[in-house]
């Protein structure tokens, strides 16, 4: 009798945990394939949405069912927009203004029961954050949003906010695009200058070490959307040139000579683009007799539009996005060591010269040394070594620009872009006027054979943490 | 259903028992293994090291199995069939190509390399690496019907034009041997480039290309140059080299049809240039070189390479018979590069001598002629093609398969699957990560990149772990580590484990560190899937010769020439005892650099040390001779400046015979039972 009643009590037990573990999981509904993007009411003024003032709101729809299952996702913002979904599918990081005037901020939306946590909280502006590999965010932090004078440095932060760490050093504003599938941080680099506007993308690990051009639009050119990385190895996104936006497609694995315009027949703007595990992608777009922006399918081999999958006249669609579980990007191991003030440049000869670039420059003169220019004033001339190498130990976390000067002292060309060295980062180029796709000779730099010159050159001794040998 | 109070209380006792045991004893295994591996959290999984990486326990030889490894093919003349080198089988196995089956195997020597098929298609040549010799088959009886001697460690094969001759590539004794096929002996040997495998008898039946892996030994600092030996073949002479310059890993050649140009596999690492970053191509890169044939000809080289994709461990080339495309294996990375053959001829014929210098190292040039990248299984090696050239057939070595790829629409046709184990062994995942690029940012290199044969590539890397320029590292030899713990020079690393963890990932591959699963497999493999070759050049019979023993006894000795005792601490055998002549301590032997930080050095091991030039931490000892003739004045690496020049001539005889404990062993057993059956 008393061995029936234990039975009982256990299957009674089972039955409790079993049913409530099964009424736990129909409260957290799966979002996987519903397709998220923003709706902007007012007209689309800018590429970046938090320079409009127009309201704007991040929704969700079943693309099999998309006029009856749109849902707000956020709800009772003032405005709300890049949507950025992990690649669990399970969190939507997006940027949001509470109240009109307020701040842009952070968010993070748990996509299972839509709780939304705020990440950051500060009287600063907080735009496009993006998941990294190893669970923090990157986004850009936009001190003063109407200076076009002071860069917007990107940083990278934990889950809940903390451990803010700045990762650019430059004056110029970067946003975050992406997280390519290398691990590297895909970023906007707006540098343009009002005479010279041009798209150009910069690529770095997260921890802001190896920054490096990865792709360069023509002048004129202008990014218009995200990025998005395809499973075949492309890198598509909208582009903007002489009044009109086209889907670009680059290649993964040469990205700075492989562009092709996806869209150069059909009339029409195009406003964001996202890639799907089909191949296809979607797109946002609004043809010329349109007055708003629409989500399509587009389909990149035969270059042309399929059915809108949503409309709506009441606002445009952008930033689309699918929820979907895919690959988590590498996550790539960090060289940086706070305890290292500085970092090591190493380049193996200051006159090599791409042919092409000697094709347009026929009167070529040797470099003999090398001028650094810090934000204020010149931090130094360096000599370089008769092979035409150079070897720096920089104070870290610093803007500088290289120029080479002749014997005589004279500027031989214009500055490099901005660089900087993150601490204990070892970086090397080429040269000065390299191909981008140059690797370096294999040979000893005759700089190496010497301890490397500080930069500022006025300092005498850099005092950091011994690093042992690996 | 009383439970009485006597097991109530023992129940307790156990319980209270276990759970002391328990606690404890899981923090010392949590010591323990943070110990072994370097770091905090990797799981606690004893069967890992206790059992995947054990060589000797029997349950290790149940759990492990034998694969074929296929590695180089010949197609008969008709196409009907496919010969394939099943390199661990130890066995060419013949694959029905209308069928796509295997309908036979044919046991060879052991670590079989190459074949090639006589011109009447009768009988199939095999050179068998770690046999030093080739086996004959007679393809219609299915046996081997003979077995030609050569020199140390045959690979690459070639017959004469007339026939009559089979010329075998040693890669151990770097030399080529000329056997007479109708005799069966060897007539000659040939000197050619330092570690050589393929070779190729031009369209025009008149030279033969012998291309080398190694770069030929230079002081740390001097351009890599890699030969290739041109043989003329008519008079079974060596014709002269020709260069390439920054290259090496030079595994195979094929000639166009017309015989125009001659195209070869090769890499271009960075060595010399401080190992700074993986971005921009700093540290290996990948490509062809072309020979033209013609007076004055050049010598260009070409990366397959892509700016941020790289295509490591190029091992196979073939060209189809219209001379149209050619076909690129890459180890490394799993896949077969498809080059249009008009496009490299203008591109090369359209650029300037400076233009083409340039080339040399760029990433974006590959895009003008490389049609497409084939993805295959596991570690592609040897290509061949059927007579027609609608066919490649591609050796897939670690994935025991043979893929069958048209050559006009450039899709896999299908996969013939040899017929071994289907289980993927822990060792087994082991070698395929070792052998693939796929853990290196960019997929720019992989562990047998540096490491061929699971050995070294007798470069020295400037690793630049803390300054540019200091600290240079001669690459170490992987064979039969397991048991010569700590790792590296420096001795930092306890384990495998530690070897390949995070820092690993961090100074090296640049890119995500192993997962913990794929960490234990690659542990599994290096700690017991890597055998030293026998040593046949030198000990061949486990007899040591006169000048051996007396080189014996000096590397043994207790006192030097002049009668007195030399301390402990300096004598050779103190530091290098077998059975791996390494005594696995620290050691300081005067060859401290000035770009050196201050460290003692881990004693390396010294079996098959003949096979390991450079030697020293730093490589700059081109010989064993040096180590003592030029860079240990003070006797700081044992007593040596009393030898005459004979003695220690006699000492690096006998140092050359060291060999793999089981090699030993098995020539004692071999000794025994001919002695017994006498």
């Amino acid at each position: 009798m008393k061995q029936r009643s234990s039975i009982s009590f256990l299957l009674i037990f089972f039955s409790i945990s079993f049913t409530s573990l099964l009424l736990s999981s129909c409260g957290e509904k799966s979002m996987e394939g519903m397709m998220v993007f923003t709706q902007v009411a007012g007209k689309i003024q800018h590429q970046d949405l938090w320079k409009n003032n127009v309201p704007a709101r991040i929704v969700a729809i079943d693309p099999t069912h998309p006029e009856v299952s749109v849902k707000v996702l956020t709800e009772g913002y003032y405005s709300a927009h890049s949507p950025e979904i992990s690649w669990d599918g399970k969190s939507l990081l997006f940027t949001a203004m509470q109240k009109q005037n307020d701040a842009w901020q952070i968010y993070e939306m748990n996509l299972s029961n839509f709780k939304v946590r705020k990440v950051t909280s500060s009287g600063e502006n907080y735009t496009n954050p993006v998941h990294l590999p190893n669970g923090r965010f990157v986004y850009g932090l936009l001190a003063n949003p109407d200076s076009l004078n002071t860069g917007h440095p990107l940083f990278t932060c934990n889950p809940d906010g903390s451990d803010p760490k700045q990762i650019t050093f430059t004056p110029n504003t970067y946003l975050a695009l992406t997280v390519l599938n290398d691990g590297r941080v895909l970023a906007l680099d707006k540098t343009s200058s009002a005479e010279k506007q041009q798209n150009i993308l910069m690529i770095m690990r997260p921890d802001g070490t190896k920054a490096e051009l990865f792709y360069q639009g023509s002048v004129g050119s202008n990014l218009v959307s995200s990025v998005s990385e395809t499973t075949n190895g492309k890198i598509v996104f909208v582009e903007s040139t002489e009044n009109k936006s086209n889907i670009t497609c680059i290649s993964y694995n040469r990205p700075l000579h492989s562009r092709q315009n996806l869209t150069s027949e059909i009339k029409g703007d195009f406003q964001s683009v996202f890639s799907m595990p089909s191949g296809k992608l979607l797109v946002s777009y609004r043809s010329p007799e349109a007055k708003r922006y629409s989500v399509y399918e587009f389909d990149p081999e035969t270059k042309t539009l399929g059915k809108a999958v949503y409309t709506d006249a009441e606002y445009d669609a952008c930033e689309v996005a699918v929820v979907q579980n895919h690959e988590r990007p590498k996550k790539l191991p960090s060289e940086v060591d706070f305890g290292v003030k500085s970092g090591l440049l190493l380049c193996q000869d200051i006159n090599f010269l791409d042919p092409n670039f000697i094709k347009n420059s026929p009167v070529l003169q040797k470099a003999v040394a090398l001028e650094i220019m810090g934000m204020d004033s010149s931090m130094g001339i360096v000599q370089v070594e008769k092979d035409g190498s150079f070897y720096l130990k920089v104070i870290a976390d610093q803007p500088f620009q290289l120029r080479a000067l002749d014997e005589n002292g004279q500027v031989l060309n214009q500055p490099c872009e901005w660089m900087w060295m993150r601490p204990n980062e070892r970086r090397g180029c080429v040269g000065c006027h390299e191909d981008h796709e140059q690797t370096p000779e294999n040979r000893v730099p005759l700089a190496v054979k010497n301890l490397p010159v500080n930069v500022p050159v006025h300092i005498e001794k850099i005092i950091e943490k011994k690093i042992s040998l690996e | 259903m009383k439970i009485s109070a006597k097991k109530i209380w023992i129940l307790g006792i156990l319980v209270v028992l276990g759970l002391i045991i328990y606690f404890p004893g899981h923090k010392l295994a949590r010591a323990h293994v943070n110990y072994r591996t370097g770091v905090e959290d990797h799981p606690l999984l004893c069967l890992d090291c206790h059992l995947y990486i054990q060589s000797e326990s029997p349950i290790t030889k149940m759990i492990n199995e034998d694969y074929y490894s296929p590695i180089n093919m010949a197609v008969s003349k008709d196409g009907s069939r496919l010969y394939v080198v099943a390199q661990e089988g130890n066995a060419l196995i013949t694959v029905d190509t209308e069928q796509n089956k295997v309908i036979g195997k044919i046991g060879v020597g052991l670590l079989p390399h190459s074949v090639v098929l006589s011109y009447d298609g009768q009988k199939a040549y095999v050179s068998n690496q770690w046999s030093d010799n080739v086996s004959v088959i007679d393809l219609a009886a299915s046996e081997v019907v003979d077995t030609l001697q050569t020199a140390n460690g045959p690979s690459g094969l070639a017959i004469s034009a007339d026939g009559k001759m089979l010329y075998a590539v040693n890669t151990y004794s770097s030399n080529v041997s000329v056997i007479d096929l109708q005799t069966g002996e060897e007539q000659k040997r040939l000197d050619v480039g330092n570690n050589p495998t393929g070779i190729q008898l031009s369209p025009e039946k008149k030279l033969l290309f012998v291309t080398s892996r190694r770069a030929n030994i230079a002081p740390y600092g001097e351009p890599v140059r890699t030969d290739m030996t041109l043989i003329n073949d008519s008079s079974a002479r060596n014709s002269g080299f020709r260069t390439l310059e920054s290259a090496h890993m030079a595994e195979n050649v094929a000639f166009t049809p017309t015989g125009d140009l001659a195209i070869v596999t090769l890499m271009r690492p960075k060595n010399l240039v401080p190992s700074i970053q993986v971005e921009r191509g700093f540290m290996m890169n990948h490509g062809i070189g072309i020979f033209e044939q013609k007076q004055n000809g050049r010598i260009i080289q070409l990366m397959l390479d892509e700016p941020n994709a790289y295509y490591a461990d190029p091992f196979d080339v073939i060209i189809t018979p219209d001379g149209k495309k050619a076909f690129v294996s890459h180890a490394g990375v799993d896949c077969i590069s498809v080059l249009d053959m008009d496009s490299i001829r203008a591109l090369i014929n359209s650029s300037t001598p400076e233009t083409l210098k340039t080339y040399e190292n760029n990433l974006g040039v590959s895009s003008r002629f490389v049609i497409k990248r084939i993805p295959t299984g596991a570690n592609p090696k040897g290509l061949a093609l059927s007579p027609d050239g609608k066919k490649l057939y591609v050796a897939e070595q670690l994935q025991d398969r043979i893929s069958v790829i048209s050559t006009e629409n450039l899709e896999i046709l299908t996969t013939i699957d040899l017929g071994g184990p289907e289980k993927i062994t822990v060792s087994r995942q082991g070698r395929r990560l070792f052998a693939n690029a796929g853990h290196t940012f960019q997929n720019q290199y992989s562990c047998y990149t540096c490491h061929p044969d699971y050995h070294e590539d007798g470069l020295v890397y400037n690793m630049a772990s803390k300054d540019m320029g200091r600290n240079l590292t001669n690459t170490q030899s992987l064979r039969d580590i397991g048991k010569t713990a700590p790792f590296k020079w420096n001795g930092k690393n306890q384990t495998v484990f530690k070897q390949d963890g995070i820092r690993f990932s961090t100074v090296l591959t640049r890119t995500e560190q192993f997962s913990y699963p794929d960490l234990d497999a690659i542990a599994s493999f290096i700690m017991t899937g890597i055998q030293y070759p026998p040593n046949l050049q030198h000990n061949p019979t486990g007899e040591l010769t006169e000048a051996q023993l007396r080189g014996k006894e000096i590397f043994e000795r207790s006192v030097d020439n002049s009668g007195k005792e030399i301390p402990v601490g300096n004598r050779c055998i103190t530091c290098h005892p077998a059975p791996y002549y390494t005594n696995k301590m620290l050691r300081d032997v005067g060859t401290l650099a000035a770009t050196d930080d201050s460290i003692r050095f881990d004693t390396p091991h010294l079996n098959n040390i003949y096979a390991s030039a450079p030697y020293l931490h730093d490589g700059r000892a081109a010989t064993l001779e040096e180590i003592w003739t030029k860079y240990s004045p003070y006797d700081k690496h044992g007593v040596a400046n009393d030898l005459s020049k004979i003695e220690l001539n006699e000492m690096i005889e006998f140092l050359k015979t060291l060999s793999s404990p089981d090699y030993t062993e098995s020539l004692k057993k071999e000794k025994h039972t001919e002695n017994t059956s006498n």
